[in-house]
């Protein structure tokens, strides 16, 4: 099968990699505005993600696939751990705590690095075998921010 | 369909890798003992009793110990593929391994067939049972390719290396005689650095370092071509000693040693173009590992003394590399252990401390200077012997050995405190 859904959601979970290490860049100017904009651009981009993930090419896959169960519960449980760090890290921001922005983004960074590694690893690949027939439409939907 | 991969739960208990990571630097700090206590004797000859005792302290109860636990903590995560049995084979190897190395080190530095061949049984034995399962876990493996066939060599390579180990134990337990002994010591030392770390860390850093920093992954000839070329020259100097051709069995090794040191700027080059900002103690260790390893093969290459290339590579690489490695991710387990338990137990009122609380960058820092300066005067007392800084290189490494202990110590202890929060 071609690797039409891992490649577009891998590309996007680059993106947000590329978003995230955008903020720890930021925090070392100091400008608090800035780093608001760019901690709200990657929170956004990844919440993005989550939904493309949770609403439409989860159900999908576990309608024809009941045995990818198991894992999209783990991915939906880590989904949950990131949302709780958005909050934190927003928290950290309003409050100009910057050892605190590190700290989290750091965290976000590892929690998120495993997590992709598992998705591109395991969960795509299945995806692509099972909905080949509509693995263009869940691509061109990732794609669209 | 592949289903084995689907698990996406099989990480072993964080007891398993811990107990590995945190015995390790007792093993530096011994090997740093020696040095405070033995002086210039030490780094006179690399063939000198007490050398032989610091450098197995260094490549066994150190380096070998942490890419042990390391192993057994990645190959479900990075390869898919989870070891059997994983808590009885880590502690059995742990054990044999320990026992093993202390009785080796004993037999090289006091002498006594006793010691010498305990020490070599225990080792073979534990081995042994970390090779056949890990091997059975790489059988299953997926994941990555490239990594999965460098641990696959790495493996090969630690085999052949505790076999050769094993033969000259023998040799010296037998008082019998081994035509080309020193060119079989070079061997074995070849598969141990260039093959069983240097393999292990090329297929490590390719999924690591554009992770840890988000830089450019490796060139994709040097992925596929880097383990496999680093072990056919290996494998030409095997068969070269054995012929009786030692003088062109360093060739061979001088292949993998380009190709380590061709990995080594590759690996300097991406984590230039890093995006994540920050200069954090794991990449200031990763920096001066991968200049280590380059000067190592610099000294080797134009015949420069062989006890400052055994510093740069066993200090400068098995000792560096591992503890950088150690500083993310030991605090990145202690995080994910608890978050994931947090979960079990729906206990989000308990709001858990961020990674780099475990191990503050401060003071893994401090660490790292100590540890700097350690590499430094031991190298000079390795380049320049008898100039008197092996005491005080000594001395410095027992300090960053012992910082080091305590730091990842504090690791433990914060997350045993954590989780008796979520009980």
């Amino acid at each position: 099968m071609p690797p039409i859904i891992a490649d577009a959601f891998t590309q996007d979970h680059h993106r947000c990699d590329h978003l995230l290490a955008a903020v720890e860049t930021r925090l070392g100017d100091s400008d608090w505005s800035v780093i608001s904009t760019a901690a709200e651009t990657l929170i956004d981009a990844m919440n993005h993600h989550f939904a493309q993930e949770e609403e439409s090419l989860f159900p999908a896959l576990a309608q024809v696939l009941p045995m990818a169960e198991q894992p999209i519960d783990v991915m939906r449980g880590e989904h949950a751990q990131m949302r709780q760090l958005f909050a934190e890290l927003g928290e950290a921001v309003a409050i100009r705590d910057q050892t605190a922005c590190q700290g989290i983004l750091e965290t976000l960074h590892f929690l998120v690095q495993q997590h992709n590694h598992k998705e591109e690893g395991v969960l795509y690949p299945l995806a692509d075998n099972a909905l080949t027939g509509r693995a263009a439409e869940f691509a061109t939907a990732i794609a669209d921010v | 369909m592949k289903t084995a991969g689907l698990s996406l739960d099989q990480a072993p208990p964080i007891g398993v890798p811990f107990a590995f990571f945190l015995v390790a630097p007792l093993f530096a700090a011994l090997a740093g003992g020696l040095l405070l206590w033995q002086g210039e004797a030490v780094l006179v000859s690399r063939w000198t009793p007490v050398a032989l005792a610091v450098t197995h302290l260094l490549a066994l109860g150190f380096l070998t110990q942490i890419m042990c636990g390391a192993l057994l903590q990645m190959l479900p995560v990075l390869a898919g593929s989870p070891v059997p049995r994983v808590v009885a084979i880590g502690r059995a190897t742990q054990m044999l391994l320990i026992l093993g190395t202390l009785s080796l080190s004993a037999g090289f530095r006091w002498g006594g067939v006793i010691w010498l061949t305990t020490g070599a049984g225990a080792l073979g034995l534990g081995l042994t049972i970390l090779i056949v399962a890990v091997g059975m876990a790489l059988w299953r493996a997926q994941g990555v390719r490239q990594t999965v066939i460098a641990m696959r060599l790495a493996l090969a390579a630690l085999t052949v290396t505790a076999l050769l180990g094993l033969m000259l134990v023998a040799v010296l337990a037998g008082g019998s005689s081994l035509s080309g002994f020193a060119g079989w010591v070079d061997l074995h030392l070849g598969w141990g650095l260039l093959g069983w770390a240097g393999i292990l860390i090329m297929g490590v850093g390719y999924q690591v370092v554009p992770m840890f920093h988000v830089t450019p992954s490796y060139p994709s000839w040097l992925m596929r071509w880097a383990a496999p070329l680093a072990a056919i020259g290996l494998l030409a100097a095997t068969v070269l000693t054995a012929t009786g051709r030692t003088d062109l069995a360093i060739r061979g090794m001088g292949l993998s040693a380009i190709i380590f040191v061709v990995f080594a700027a590759a690996t300097l080059d991406r984590q230039h173009r890093r995006e994540r900002p920050r200069l954090d103690v794991t990449l200031l260790y990763w920096r001066s590992a991968m200049l280590a390893a380059m000067l190592a093969a610099l000294v080797w290459l134009t015949g420069g003394r062989a006890e400052l290339t055994g510093v740069l590579l066993l200090v400068g690489v098995g000792v560096g590399l591992p503890s950088g490695m150690l500083f993310k991710i030991m605090p990145f387990l202690s995080w994910f252990h608890l978050q994931h338990r947090q979960v079990a137990m729906r206990r989000f009122s308990v709001r858990l401390p961020h990674m780099q609380s475990f191990i503050p960058e401060t003071q893994a820092r401090i660490q790292f200077g100590v540890y700097l300066v350690a590499l430094g005067l031991l190298a000079a007392a390795a380049a320049w012997p008898g100039i008197g800084l092996t005491r005080p290189g000594g001395l410095a490494l027992i300090l960053a050995s012992l910082l080091q202990s305590w730091l990842l110590l504090q690791c433990w202890s914060g997350f045993r405190r954590f989780r008796l929060n979520l009980d």
